[in-house]
């Protein structure tokens, strides 16, 4: 089990790497997790209560994963920043922070595209670990959606 | 679907009958698919003995115990591999009669190798001291003088006796198995059922945990994280005893999630200390 905050990244998580949910080690883990793992992008949080910012909260019953990912949209309708937080095994982790990276300069509508199965195969990630992208895929649709709500409600 | 409530009366009340037999799990229909009957099974079942001759039934057909007699427990009156006798009890880890290791039964649930009750709140301590008694005799250890089918049949009823006891120890796994005999492990993906505020809850209470820097902080969570545990698993059992399967469901993810939150607490303590 692992988890990324803002303030402590690698160290932090170094500790954590042998008890690692689904795998004896880290070994097991291709070296694109790992990379994501070590080094997360845009790890943080934007403010929730800003009408530019979606918010997407996203849980894992089977696993017990919590995902968070946000976007930032400028007036254009274009993804300009993003960011997550996620507690959560090593492949939760690389695939939000993945997610983070892709959604940046799409459009609101290019980032609906994203699909778990370009994220799994990115990260090569094994069968077993095919749902950790897949809550980053609803992790995204997620904040478009609050983003979306958020807009609409304005022009009400 | 018979309640679980409904089945756990029933079992009880069979284990009152007959209390120096172990009462055998849920119903078929929705057992997992790790207790099909196996090939092994069938053969020894069938190669047992002539017609006419008891295939170790009689204990299945006494008065009073007519009940037992489904296919399931059938499958269990089971003849020795080594001398043929009739086993005559479920699960059997030796024959009576010539005292040699027996393979495990393949389909007999969790609560039924470990005698336990059908039941949420089944007895741990019970259970500890079964688990012990059962590797005591059955430790692969103890059978290295022994023919290789009896160190076979040693490691694998060891080791099932070990997941037994692994997954009914604790509250989470023990509902979790309980949902899967009944037909409704938890699926993976998202969980679509868990609210926003629940989830963001988790969400604060994992930064905070993150951003503790003192014993004191991680303690705080610690301890609150303790009784949020105690707490689901009393409303699991609730839900459980009046056969809410849903609910206990719905109760099991959320102390998954916190299960998590716990064992990330262990983490920090430890670099704390």
């Amino acid at each position: 089990m692992a988890a990324v905050s803002f303030r402590k990244s690698a160290a932090s998580l170094l500790l954590c790497r042998g008890r690692l949910p689904g795998a004896g080690s880290l070994c097991s883990y291709h070296k694109k997790v790992v990379d994501h793992y070590e080094n997360p992008r845009n790890v943080g949080s934007l403010d929730k209560n800003s009408r530019n910012v979606g918010t997407g909260l996203v849980g894992a019953p089977a696993c017990g994963d919590v995902m968070k990912l946000q976007i930032q949209v400028d007036e254009h309708g274009k993804i300009v920043d993003a960011k997550f937080k996620t507690f959560g095994c090593g492949s939760a982790i690389a695939s939000s922070s993945l997610a983070t990276e892709w959604v940046k300069g799409k459009s609101v509508d290019e980032a609906l595209k994203i699909k778990n199965t370009d994220i799994a195969k990115e990260l090569c990630l094994p069968p077993v670990k095919l749902h950790c992208s897949m809550l980053a895929e609803d992790a995204i649709k997620a904040a478009l959606s609050d983003y979306r709500i958020k807009q609409r409600d304005e022009k009400k | 679907m018979l309640s679980l409530n409904r089945l756990r009366i029933a079992l009880s009340a069979r284990a009152a009958l007959h209390p120096n037999r172990p009462v055998c799990a849920p119903k078929a229909g929705s057992r997992p698919a790790h207790s099909l009957p196996n090939r092994d099974a069938w053969h020894r079942k069938v190669t047992a003995k002539a017609p006419g001759e008891e295939r170790g039934l009689t204990w299945c057909t006494g008065p009073g115990l007519r009940t037992f007699c489904t296919s399931r427990v059938q499958q269990g009156c089971w003849n020795c591999w080594n001398c043929n006798l009739p086993l005559g009890q479920t699960p059997a880890f030796f024959c009576r009669s010539c005292k040699v290791v027996q393979p495990p039964e393949e389909g007999a649930s969790y609560f039924h190798i470990m005698d336990c009750d059908y039941t949420f709140t089944l007895d741990t301590q019970k259970l500890q001291t079964r688990y012990l008694q059962l590797q005591r005799s059955l430790h692969p250890d103890n059978f290295s003088q022994k023919s290789e089918k009896e160190q076979e049949y040693s490691e694998s009823q060891s080791a099932l006796v070990n997941k037994a006891y692994k997954t009914l120890r604790k509250p989470l796994s023990r509902g979790l198995y309980m949902l899967e005999l009944e037909g409704m492990g938890i699926e993976e993906g998202t969980d679509s059922g868990a609210d926003a505020e629940f989830l963001m809850e988790l969400m604060e209470i994992n930064e905070a945990l993150d951003e503790a820097q003192t014993l004191e902080e991680a303690n705080k969570i610690a301890q609150d994280t303790k009784g949020k545990l105690a707490d689901l698993t009393e409303q699991t059992d609730a839900a459980l005893r009046k056969g809410e399967l849903q609910t206990a469901k719905a109760l099991l993810a959320q102390m998954k999630y916190q299960a998590n939150i716990e064992e990330k607490v262990k983490e920090k303590l430890s670099q704390l200390m």
